[in-house]
């Protein structure tokens, strides 16, 4: 992001408004390779063709935020990788990581990685660090530590079900798991803080808190996330575009500041169950829409969701969870026109 | 319901497994479905009445979930203690003195993680009284083909939550059909539709558990 749309995103978030309605989109993998015309592990091993995709995007759409922008990511792999884990990467499909965990057992010989040394966590660094002065040349700066949050990563080491049976069967062990997860993240969040001065904001990205309930909310994310978005930064983004109804309400008490949600959720209903008091990223449709409408559609898609809006003040119009594979140009200027 | 059925049906609502699971808090040191399926069986109770018990608690906790009052891992506890219940049916379900409606193979798709919505199918299409052969996430077309032979007569269940692996899928169900022509399979998952089952040579499509389990029933009258 540029100095102006970081200030930008400051103002809409002590909910100021603008003179333009401001838009912006969460973009990695499924979208900038394909969009970019590179087969995705031409993206992901070749630093210079993930700079040019990024550089491409924020040229042809100048007045979109893109976060965390400059994302330098191996897709699902990435955290998971530091803790051991396989990593699949077919030529032109999303990476994956196999579990390392196979029982609640071994989640006691669990050790916290070294985010500095381990897995694919050197090289995303890295990248990012040789990218940095063409980024800056750019006019960019690099604003966000980036990670997968604790519950999802938890589930990649163990499956999700097993993750989510092992909060019910052994909360101990879940909770081990979790402190595990969280010391691991703390610390890379604090090395790429540390690594980039420029980071003035925090992204975690976890839908697996979707779909659990309160109490589970209350005792296995609740504690966690308030403790890694405790840092001193000015944005606190946390995406999750599975189910929100459980866990929204604590978006505020988290410290949450800025959500990237699910389509199905209405913004006016978030914004009444947080007060208002968090900058909503979405929420129009991204598969069925965005990705596969027609340009009138998603223009037309993007001026209902305009005028459902009780009060657009910490809105940040964009699609119902990160940008899809397959959204054409047209579609997202459509989406543009939609705004005017 | 006897008592005792209402007892097995109470704990497999609840998800309480047996007597030292910890969860549910507040059943905490009490019998669970183990316990009182062992009882059942040795009080001569059928093992039909136990699988319809079975059955309905599934529908209970499939219901709550419909209207949010529970969550996955609630469901997924729910199917935890039903499987223990089974293990005290399987000599019956071997003896043939009470039968599954089939088997039902399942998995996601090559390439694709995604497998709550498939875990949830699972869950269901189970307690419906199908044994469920769960092959996991990233199955490749290989071992779909491979399970298919080990249980003669199956219907196999595809799930894809991306729209590039619905490729994959496609490319999974053209050559189960060449090879198994009367193999019978559905696909599911967010992207899909009628429409894309019937392109790629589906028998057909459900958009949620309760309409694959009437296909499903469909099939054995
Ligand atoms: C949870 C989630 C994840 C979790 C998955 C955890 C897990 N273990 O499953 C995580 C975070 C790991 C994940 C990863 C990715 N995800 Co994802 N994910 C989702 C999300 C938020 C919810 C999916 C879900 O579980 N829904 C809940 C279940 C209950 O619903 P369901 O799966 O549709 O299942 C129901 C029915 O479809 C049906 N059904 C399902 N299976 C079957 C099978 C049969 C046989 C039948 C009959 C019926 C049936 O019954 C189910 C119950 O009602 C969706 C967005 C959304 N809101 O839908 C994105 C989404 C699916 N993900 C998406 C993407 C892009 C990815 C990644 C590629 C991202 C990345 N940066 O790498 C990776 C995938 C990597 C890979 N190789 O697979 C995109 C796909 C876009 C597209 N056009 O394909 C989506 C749509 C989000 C978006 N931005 O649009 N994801």
């Amino acid at each position: 992001m540029t100095d102006q749309q970081w200030n930008n995103l400051l103002a809409i978030i002590r909910g100021e408004t603008l003179d333009a309605r401001p838009s912006g989109f969460v973009i990695d993998c499924p979208w900038l390779p394909n969009w970019y015309g590179v087969n995705i592990l031409d993206y992901f091993s070749n630093d210079e063709i993930w700079l040019e995709a990024n550089l491409k995007a924020i040229r042809e759409f100048p007045d979109t935020l893109f976060l965390p922008g400059f994302w330098s990511e191996f897709g699902m792999c990435t955290e998971p990788s530091a803790f051991g884990a396989r990593c699949s990467f077919p030529a032109n499909e999303f990476p994956h990581a196999h579990k390392v965990i196979h029982s609640a057992e071994e989640i006691d010989s669990l050790e916290v990685p070294n985010p500095a040394t381990d897995g694919l966590l050197p090289l995303v660094l890295n990248r990012l660090r040789l990218a940095e002065p063409k980024i800056k040349a750019a006019g960019h700066e690099i604003r966000f530590a980036v990670a997968r949050g604790p519950l999802n990563i938890a589930s990649y080491l163990m499956g999700s079900t097993e993750f989510l049976m092992a909060m019910m069967m052994t909360p101990d062990r879940a909770h081990r798991l979790m402190r595990v997860i969280t010391d691991f993240l703390n610390a890379w969040i604090d090395l790429q803080m540390k690594t980039f001065p420029t980071i003035d904001g925090i992204f975690l990205l976890d839908d697996i808190i979707g779909f659990i309930g309160d109490t589970e909310f209350r005792t296995f994310g609740l504690p966690y996330f308030k403790e890694l978005y405790d840092k001193d930064v000015s944005v606190k983004f946390l995406h999750n575009d599975a189910p929100c109804r459980v866990s929204a309400p604590y978006l505020p008490e988290i410290g949450v500041n800025l959500f990237n949600m699910g389509f199905e959720v209405n913004l006016n209903e978030l914004k009444e169950v947080t007060g208002n008091r968090v900058t909503m990223l979405g929420n129009i449709p991204p598969r069925d829409v965005l990705a596969s409408a027609t340009p009138d559609e998603v223009e037309q898609a993007t001026r209902a969701l305009v005028e459902s809006l009780d009060d657009p003040s910490r809105v940040i119009f964009s699609c119902g969870g990160g940008m899809p594979p397959g959204v054409s140009s047209e579609n997202v200027q459509a989406f543009l026109r939609g705004l005017k | 319901m006897s008592e005792l059925m209402d007892k097995i049906c109470l704990c497999i609502e609840r998800g309480k497994v047996d007597k030292k699971a910890p969860y549910p808090p507040d059943m905490m040191n009490q019998d669970g479905a183990d316990e009182y399926a062992r009882e059942a069986i040795k009080a001569g109770e059928s093992p039909d009445n136990i699988l319809a018990a079975c059955n309905t608690a599934m529908e209970r906790i499939g219901d709550k979930f419909s209207r949010n009052e529970v969550f996955v891992p609630e469901l997924l506890m729910a199917a935890r203690a039903m499987n223990g219940v089974m293990e005290h049916l399987k000599p019956f379900f071997q003896a043939g003195n009470i039968k599954t409606k089939g088997t039902f193979v399942l998995g996601t798709v090559a390439g694709d993680l995604h497998d709550i919505g498939k875990n949830l199918v699972s869950m269901v299409v189970e307690g419906n009284g199908w044994k469920v052969v769960d092959l996991g996430v990233d199955v490749k077309t290989d071992k779909f083909l491979k399970a298919i032979e080990e249980h003669p007569g199956c219907a196999v269940g595809l799930s894809a939550l991306l729209t590039t692996t619905m490729a994959n899928m496609a490319a999974t169900v053209k050559r189960i059909k060449e090879l198994h022509a009367d193999t019978v399979v559905i696909v599911g998952g967010a992207p899909l539709s009628h429409k894309a089952a019937k392109e790629m040579g589906a028998d057909g499509y459900a958009a949620n558990p309760q309409e694959t389990v009437r296909i499903l029933n469909s099939l054995v009258g």
